[in-house]
């Protein structure tokens, strides 16, 4: 009986304990209450951001989308767990997008900037333009003074919005305040409201949701899940390709952010509409599509899997709908995007 | 304490018991065949793929190369670093977990069956030290299958590549002693989580006499795991599933180390490991010999 | 039940010599399933205790019980002097077992087998284990196999080198149970002659068996159980003795020799060479003398041997299963 008793102690104790570990893991982070913080001005909040240099820091932002789309092949940007962002402070970098057994890394070096795809062994290198980081440095002091653009910010958010701080919150452990921006009711767009949490003291944004109409969960969130202030190793600004890479130069100053893709041209925008509406209008370059095909990438049979055909006035397409955002792409390869319903996207195809 | 009183040692030591059951693990032709299975795989890994000379081929998301652990692969093809931990990742999903559940089934199981265990237990040797023993038994059992492989990869991947290419996923280079301690970390690691393997086995393991009930019950256990792990819809159960931490080896190959997901799967090891203990414990005690 | 055990002759006597083991009210249950109960069973130090009884009659359970290894329902066991399952550590050292039939790694050899039990052993010093076990192979005729697997052995050999490893250190008390099971009879003479080593020494033995004749050839003791239950346990010779003794009386007269006992107000009835006289209210003599009285030629006369056999016919003669006879 004694030894049963004693068993049966050990068992109940042991597994609680387990599981109340297991318990404790699985909690979300973001169970903590919001802190008390000073009230503020949202114009305040937005000048300080702009004001703000963000200083040396290591975190992993992540990348959270609900928009609704199957993940597709070839688009690595999305599909990327979360990176992990370096910084020292005074405008070198390094990203790391974690994919699940292999890695996207960028570096932004002193004279340099390296891409590396450890998946496929290469690496990409491109020069800086002399005083590209001088340029950034100064900005500050060839910019405005930063309150005063602060205000000009906010006064064009709010000819199609309403601006206003909203509350704290905790975002991987910082206290934040909430810049809330909402649509005007004017305006023809799915989204219902976009929430930037600003860090309450080096005011750098830590997280950004966009809301869509009728959930309360965001469509879209990217911010980070850890952050720690303070200086960075050295080595990481810096970056030698591993033997048997297969290094690519690029032309210094062209592409000098982080970006994937080939190195075929980039779409020509057009903008029609101000605002939440704003559309974008391109078209996509033909040896764009072409190359896409050749990559193997089937360009139509990607839109018939994920769009749904539409006909109109403008000819015919497919329109693609995300929660947040809607795509029309016509045969003849025009193409109409933004944050709006279909509706707005064939009216301003039309009106061109 | 009460042994100091005693005239007469009432109980073995447990290192002479420790010692008499890795003779017995080791002894074991079953255990030595794993054994030897497990350190071929990186080499039979490194040569393939060598063979397969995979430079040059693929960008990432398409080629051969894609999809889960192909990325691995590729690297490992041309790094001394990456190939124990890419062979460590592959047989961490199916056959090292199998190898920990063999070593907790035949510990207590496979004892029962053949009767052997009433001879410790009549010696006397307390059911607690029992315990204690047997899971010392599986876990050195674990540490060596892991050491195992990581050793013949690193000789694989040093014959193949040479000594200089010890780099990492984020394209950094590091020093012999660094990539060798960031091994041993990645053994350590996927050892912890033979280990919480090893003591649900071990809970399996003495409530029955058939070893195959135990392998049957892990091997069962790692599958619906994995379902359960795919399932988007059951995202919320995912942080509680073993078997969700175990890519995050990965993350000693990249530089620097992200160390949240390590030492969250540790943890959470640690608390399946604090489970099956007790459970075997509990079952232990109270089982008739 | 309780006053059916008792009520055997030379039961538990509070007086009586120290005990290496005993168990009161013991009682256990598998489920629904009544494997043993109320069993007070004692074995005195330095007897050699036969446990008998039909297969399935609960032996096996008790004797794990005393051991420890089971956890008795209901009851209590000491062992040694000291309770069982609690105060294990002390008193198993001292005890030597030998439990449902061997259990040895296939893949080691006998004596590997043995360092490996050894190792476990509190009275052996790390330095003695090797002398230890090559002490306990040859006492049981297995030096020479000692090196062999253990797969290859016959059933004899596994069955010795069980009985080698409850032989490990010099013990107080050993429990053997079926340890003759697929022996032939030159290996059971073998076990026989250790058993009556161990008692010579001392060493209290306690044998599980449903070999009768085997129990009769070495036990001072016996213990009979049947469906769980102690029907009768005590010194072998007097439990023998009280059963209704008679004297075997060969004669070519039966019919006379019965005739003149009854007028003697003798009990008697005649046997196929002559008669048999009850000694309940006569002894020997005085049966031969009122044989001889009579002019009834008497060729041989002795004591009936009802024998264990009787006895536990008796005893367990409501039980289905038969007990395997072996002479």
């Amino acid at each position: 009986m004694n030894t049963k008793r004693k068993a049966a102690t050990v068992a109940v104790a042991g597994t609680a304990a387990g599981a109340l570990g297991l318990g404790l893991l699985a909690m979300p982070a973001g169970a903590e209450s919001a802190p008390e913080l000073p009230e503020i001005e949202a114009q305040e909040l937005v000048g300080s951001v702009l004001k703000a240099q963000p200083p040396a820091m290591s975190g992993t932002a992540t990348v959270d989308n609900e928009l609704g789309l199957p993940s597709v092949p070839g688009m690595p940007a999305l599909d990327a767990q979360s990176a992990r962002v370096y910084y020292d402070g005074e405008g070198r970098g390094r990203v790391a997008m974690e994919q699940q057994s292999s890695e996207l890394t960028y570096v932004l070096g002193e004279r340099e900037f390296w891409s590396y795809d450890s998946a496929a062994g290469t690496a990409t290198r491109a020069e800086l333009p002399d005083g590209a980081r001088e340029q950034h440095r100064n900005q500050e002091a060839a910019g405005a003074d930063p309150s005063q653009v602060a205000t000009q910010v906010v006064d064009r958010l709010e000819e199609s919005s309403n601006v206003s701080v909203d509350g704290t919150a905790r975002v991987a452990g910082r206290a934040a305040y909430e810049l809330v921006l909402t649509p005007k009711p004017d305006e023809r767009t799915l989204v219902r409201e976009v929430r930037v949490a600003v860090d309450s003291e080096e005011r750098l944004p830590l997280r950004m949701s966009v809301l869509t109409h009728g959930t309360t969960e965001p469509a879209f969130e990217a911010g980070f899940s850890e952050i720690e202030f303070g200086p960075q190793p050295e080595r990481l600004f810096e970056f030698s390709p591993p033997e048997g890479t297969e290094v690519t130069e690029r032309e210094p100053g062209r592409n000098g952010g982080p970006q994937h893709g080939g190195d075929a041209e980039g779409p020509e925008f057009d903008v029609a509409g101000d605002g939440w509406d704003t559309v974008l209008l391109g078209r996509i370059p033909s040896e764009m599509r072409e190359g896409a095909e050749s990559n193997g990438t089937d360009m139509t049979g990607m839109l018939e899997r994920f769009g749904k055909p539409v006909q109109g006035e403008f000819g015919s397409g497919h329109v693609v709908e995300t929660r947040i955002g809607t795509a029309l792409i016509t045969e003849d390869g025009r193409i109409a995007a933004g944050a709006v319903p279909e509706q707005v996207l064939r009216q301003a195809l039309e009106n061109r | 304490m009460e042994v100091m009183t005693e005239p007469a040692r009432r109980t073995a030591p447990v290192s002479r018991l420790v010692r008499a059951e890795l003779r017995w693990i080791f002894r074991r032709p079953r255990t030595l065949a794993v054994l030897g299975l497990l350190g071929v795989i990186p080499v039979i890994m490194g040569i393939a793929l060598a063979v397969a000379d995979p430079t040059g081929s693929s960008s990432p998301g398409e080629g051969p190369g894609a999809g889960e652990g192909g990325g691995l692969l590729a690297t490992a093809a041309g790094s001394v670093l990456v190939l124990p931990i890419a062979a460590l990742t592959m047989t961490l999903r199916m056959l090292l977990p199998l190898a920990a559940a063999m070593a907790g089934a035949d510990a207590l199981a496979g004892e029962t069956a053949t009767g052997t265990l009433r001879g410790w237990l009549l010696a006397p040797v307390s059911r607690g030290r029992l315990l204690l023993v047997k899971a010392l038994g599986v876990a050195t059992f674990t540490l060596v299958a892991a050491t195992m492989i990581a050793v013949t990869g690193a000789v694989t991947a040093l014959v193949l590549n040479g000594a200089d290419t010890l780099y990492t996923l984020s394209g950094t280079t590091l020093s012999i002693p660094d990539a060798l301690g960031r091994i041993a970390l990645a053994v350590g690691w996927v050892t912890l989580q033979l280990w919480a393997v090893g003591a649900v086995a071990l809970a399996i393991s003495a409530f029955t006499e058939h070893p195959m009930v135990v392998l049957a019950s892990v091997l069962g256990g790692i599958i619906v795991f994995t379902v359960l792990g795919s399932l988007d819809a059951l995202s919320w159960l995912h942080p509680v599933l073993l078997t969700e931490a175990w890519w995050a080896i990965v993350d000693v190959l990249r530089d620097p180390i992200p160390d949240a997901d390590l030492i969250g799967g540790a943890l959470k090891a640690a608390c399946y490991l604090v489970i099956g203990l007790s459970i075997a414990y509990a079952r232990l005690v109270s089982k008739d010999g | 039940m309780t006053a059916q055990a008792e009520s055997a002759v030379a039961g538990p006597s509070p007086e009586g010599p120290a005990t290496a083991a005993s168990t009161r009210g013991l009682r256990k249950t598998y489920g629904r399933t009544v494997a043993v109960e109320h069993v007070d069973l004692d074995v005195p130090e330095g007897a050699v205790l036969g446990m008998l009884g039909p297969n399935g009659s609960g032996k096996t359970t008790t004797i794990r019980m005393l051991l420890g290894l089971v956890q008795p329902t209901d009851g209590d066991v000491q062992l040694l002097g000291h309770p069982m399952p609690d105060r294990a550590a002390e008193a198993l050292p001292d005890v030597g077992a030998l439990v449902e039939g061997p259990g040895f790694h296939p893949f080691l050899s006998g004596r590997e087998n043995l360092l490996r039990l050894a190792a476990a052993e509190p009275r052996l010093t790390s330095g003695r284990i090797p002398a230890a076990v090559d002490e306990a192979l040859e006492r049981v005729g297995l030096t020479r196999a000692g090196g062999r697997r253990y797969r290859g052995y016959s059933l004899g050999m596994k069955q010795r080198l069980g009985l080698a490893a409850a032989l490990l250190v010099p013990r107080r008390l050993v429990m053997l149970d079926e340890p003759t099971n697929g022996l032939d009879p030159a290996g059971t003479r073998e076990i026989r002659s250790v058993i009556a080593d161990l008692h010579r020494d001392g060493v209290t033995v306690l044998v599980s068996s449903h070999l009768l004749a085997e129990v009769e050839a070495t036990c001072t003791h016996v213990a009979v159980m049947n469906e769980g239950t102690l029907v009768a346990q005590g010194d072998l010779t007097e439990l023998l003795e009280s059963e209704s003794p008679a004297l075997e009386v060969s004669t070519t007269d039966s019919a006379a020799a019965v005739t003149a006992l009854r007028a003697a107000h003798l009990s008697a009835r005649p046997t196929p060479d002559g008669v048999r006289a009850e000694l309940t209210r006569a002894t020997a003599p005085d049966v031969v003398a009122t044989l001889v009285d009579a002019g009834v030629p008497v060729y041989e006369a002795r004591r009936s041997r009802t024998g264990l056999e009787d006895l536990f016919a008796r005893l367990t003669q409501d039980s289905e299963e038969a007990p395997t006879w072996r002479s």
